[in-house]
């Protein structure tokens, strides 16, 4: 070995070591914070630790996932959860509208987008207390909107949704059970939540990266098409749709997680999972049957079916989504 | 590049070591406690008069992390505090099998403090199986408030002591009064929807006797759920739920952990009557309802005259590192000076019973218009503990209860469905709690053995 060799070895060797240390706090904690614990839920899945010290420890098996399975409360959260995924497509198209918008030379379009932006960096429980004011069936603004609407339109009969202290849906589901009620056809608590989801979300995160998608599309493409004589209509659907499939994709995949994921804050805060059970999601579950019954290890077993039901659509996503995706 | 990040590394250094050497100072010749419990003006009195009574320590609130859940949680893991409050039988019940209680009963008989003394509606709060795990921080029964102005300005004369439902419902609908529109500006009746307090007045249960199977599709307690129900929509002089979203700020009952709102609207005049407690003063006394005159007398009387009592308790943390300073705090609820604090605060009543018949509870000299303290104590004179089960949780029977009651409250069910229904699922749920554990099993079939009813029909059902 030639001396110019070791040197280098040594430095490659320096490096390694300078790099590794620089990572190793990061590596310790995930495998301290998140790797064990993801690890140890598994296993306790399996088990039916209870925080109750009377009750032996002891391995169940699948016991947990059939016991869930048979559920009737976990049908009927996961459909509300499902339910509450209904905003999305809304919220995508809400994002990718203003995106387009918003990317155009505007005077103050810098302003426009913080404001837009806002929802996102404002604190969750801020949102969701001034949201609770707003559905007020009586005096909340949007009810006293409405019912001005009504009104002038000589609706007199016609009544304002309660929102929050309601049960009721435009898809009429049953309240006690996975099914549907003609009853229960109306706007209620999933519906208020909804739409104060799609608020949100409309000038989030996604509007940032419909904006970067937009902006890394090169000008050449609108040239090309504006010679060939494209209206705004064209060059959209022509142009930026396609453009931005890779965007889309992301945006509907990590959505889709993100919704499966979602209402724990919102049942926290606004309704505590009421009224009736309708708005609890399979994450405000976990926390209740894990935290409130103390049954850790079917709460573990819900996190890992909700972890399954996930990674399935996740795959769905990329299997089917993906074609779309042209570049 | 590798020289920026060892700058930062130094200077993050630095800080930490210059933090840690500005942190406050504890005082050393003070040992510190931590109290978990929810904070408020009345708690830094109490803290304050600890702090001046036992001068070797300090205590401290933690309002933060008061929940059950929490506590269970943090003292497991070993960084618990070292009181705790605890407020319900099933609570006591969940803190000892989760082995977090400490079992005092000798403590506290050597420090001389009499278990027996205290209501006897607070025994569930601080006892099991004989054995002591701490002591009541304060007692409370429900009465019914009213608003003497609103009484007043109607010409209606003030409630007897000795009155009925059927007379209490006269006389809200006379007070419930609405705007052109039809929307509410008053209601007769006003505050929490307590179909416990009805169900103890229809002579109804939550579970046998033992606790081992949930009675509540029983005629009496679906009648006394009805009644919560009719006096929504048939007597129309509480608000619908949709009514109470409106009438309160926040857009829903309960602006404050215990109910808040409530008080505010019942302040604000917003109803002429409701049911609550004494510890409502804690709020009412402020400054914003000087001109309120308030009334207070015993529940009207249904077919019996039971009501629940209960209260606070504290508990003491089995891992905490100060458990003399522990005991101290428990001697400290037993003794004169906390008790007569909490008469004078209005934070419900003394949880120690002879600190009730004193002069100065019924008259305090800084408050004469407070004329109604006899009722409170009566009304504890005949309150029962809260029902619980120990062969269930608690928080599971709330949800299944918290769910059926929604659907009642909304009319979008009848009581009678709701309670068959809300007694088939906890029912359900002793089943599925005493197939997790074998010491409750063992113990339910010995009290099945001795004559108590199941909570199964078929005996392919049992466990």
């Amino acid at each position: 070995m030639g001396p110019r060799r070791g040197r280098a070895l040594r430095r490659r060797l320096s490096a390694t070591i300078i790099a590794g240390a620089f990572l190793l706090p990061n590596f310790l904690g995930f495998v301290i914070f998140t790797f064990g614990p993801v690890v140890f839920s598994l296993a306790a899945s399996f088990t039916n630790w209870n925080l109750m010290k009377t009750v032996p420890l002891q391995w169940v098996g699948l016991d947990n996932f059939l016991k869930l399975m048979q559920s009737p409360d976990f049908h009927r959260y996961f459909v509300n959860t499902a339910y509450l995924m209904l905003g999305l497509p809304v919220a995508i198209a809400g994002s990718l509208l203003l995106a387009v918008i918003l990317s155009q030379p505007l005077r103050g379009v810098v302003v426009y987008r913080t404001l837009f932006y806002l929802p996102s960096f404002t604190s969750g429980v801020a949102l969701f207390i001034l949201w609770k004011a707003l559905y007020n069936p009586e005096f909340g603004p949007i009810n006293q909107v409405l019912e001005t609407l009504f009104d002038w339109a000589g609706l007199t009969s016609v009544k304002a949704p309660t929102w929050l202290t309601s049960t009721q849906n435009p898809l009429a589901l049953a309240v006690e059970y996975a099914g549907f009620s003609p009853d229960q056809f109306g706007l209620g608590a999933r519906d208020a939540i909804i739409i104060m989801g799609i608020w949100t979300a409309v000038g989030g995160g996604n509007l940032l990266l419909y904006l970067a998608g937009i902006s890394n599309i090169p000008q050449d493409l609108y040239e090309a098409a504006e010679m060939d004589g494209a209206g705004a209509c064209s060059k959209f659907r022509h142009v930026t749709w396609p453009q931005l499939a890779p965007t889309t994709f992301f945006i509907v995949v990590m959505s889709f997680i993100g919704g499966l994921q979602g209402g724990f804050e919102q049942a926290r805060v606004m309704t505590l999972g009421g009224p009736a059970g309708t708005t609890t999601t399979l994450s405000y579950y976990i926390y209740v049957k894990a935290f409130e019954e103390f049954q850790i290890g079917y709460a573990s077993a819900i996190a890992w079916i909700l972890f399954i039901i996930i990674f399935a659509v996740t795959l769905l996503n990329w299997r089917f989504g993906s074609r779309y995706v042209n570049y | 590049m590798k020289y920026v990040f060892l700058s930062l590394f130094l200077v993050m250094s630095a800080l930490s070591v210059a933090a840690w050497w500005w942190q406050p100072v504890a005082e050393n010749d003070r040992i510190e406690l931590v109290w978990c419990s929810d904070d408020n003006p009345m708690r830094r009195e109490q803290i304050a008069l600890f702090n001046q009574l036992y001068p070797q320590y300090r205590l401290k609130l933690d309002p933060q992390n008061s929940t059950m859940e929490k506590v269970i949680v943090q003292c497991l893991a070993g960084v618990g505090p070292d009181v705790f409050d605890c407020y319900s039988g099933f609570q006591l019940t969940a803190f000892v099998r989760s082995g977090i209680a400490l079992d005092s009963t000798e403590a506290l008989l050597q420090r001389g403090v009499d278990p027996s003394a205290v209501w006897p509606c607070l025994r569930p709060l601080v006892t099991l199986d004989g054995r002591e795990y701490g002591h009541p921080d304060n007692a409370h029964a429900p009465a019914m408030w009213f608003n003497k102005a609103i009484f007043d300005e109607a010409g209606e004369p003030y409630p007897p002591n000795d009155w009925t439902w059927t007379e209490f419902i006269e006389i809200a609908q006379r007070l419930t009064k609405r705007d052109s529109r039809g929307r509410p500006v008053r209601f007769g009746f006003i505050g929490y929807w307590d179909w416990q307090s009805a169900l103890a007045q229809w002579g109804a249960n939550i579970y046998t006797s033992e606790g081992t199977r949930s009675v509540l599709d029983e005629p009496k307690a679906c009648q006394a759920v009805q009644f919560m129900q009719d006096l929504i929509y048939k007597h129309k002089v509480m608000p619908t739920p949709t009514e109470e979203a409106a009438m309160s700020g926040s857009g829903g009952w309960g602006a404050g952990a215990q109910g808040g709102g409530i008080i505010d609207l019942f302040g604000a005049g917003r109803g002429a009557m409701a049911i609550g407690g004494r510890w409502w003063l804690c709020l009412l006394r402020n400054e914003t309802y000087s001109k309120l005159r308030l009334g207070a007398v015993e529940l009207p009387r249904g077919p019996s005259r039971r009501v629940f009592g209960g209260g606070r308790s504290t508990l003491v943390n089995a891992k905490s590192h100060n458990i003399e300073g522990a005991l101290c705090f428990l001697e400290y609820l037993h003794s004169q000076p906390w008790n007569d604090l909490i008469n004078e605060q209005a934070d419900a009543l003394a949880p120690v019973k002879k600190y009730n018949y004193t002069e100065g509870f019924l008259y305090n000299p800084e408050h004469p218009e407070e004329d109604y303290n006899a009722v409170w104590r009566s009304a504890l004179e005949n309150a029962e503990p809260m029902q619980v089960s120990a062969y269930v949780n608690g928080q599971t029977v709330d949800r299944i209860l918290v769910e059926q009651l929604d659907m009642v409250k909304a009319n979008v069910k009848p009581a009678t469905r709701a309670m068959r229904d809300a007694a088939r699922k906890i029912n359900e749920a002793i089943v599925e709690q005493l197939r997790l554990d074998p010491e409750l099993r063992e113990q339910y079939y010995a009290a099945v053995k001795r004559g108590a009813r199941p909570a199964w029909d078929r005996e392919e059902d049992a466990p």
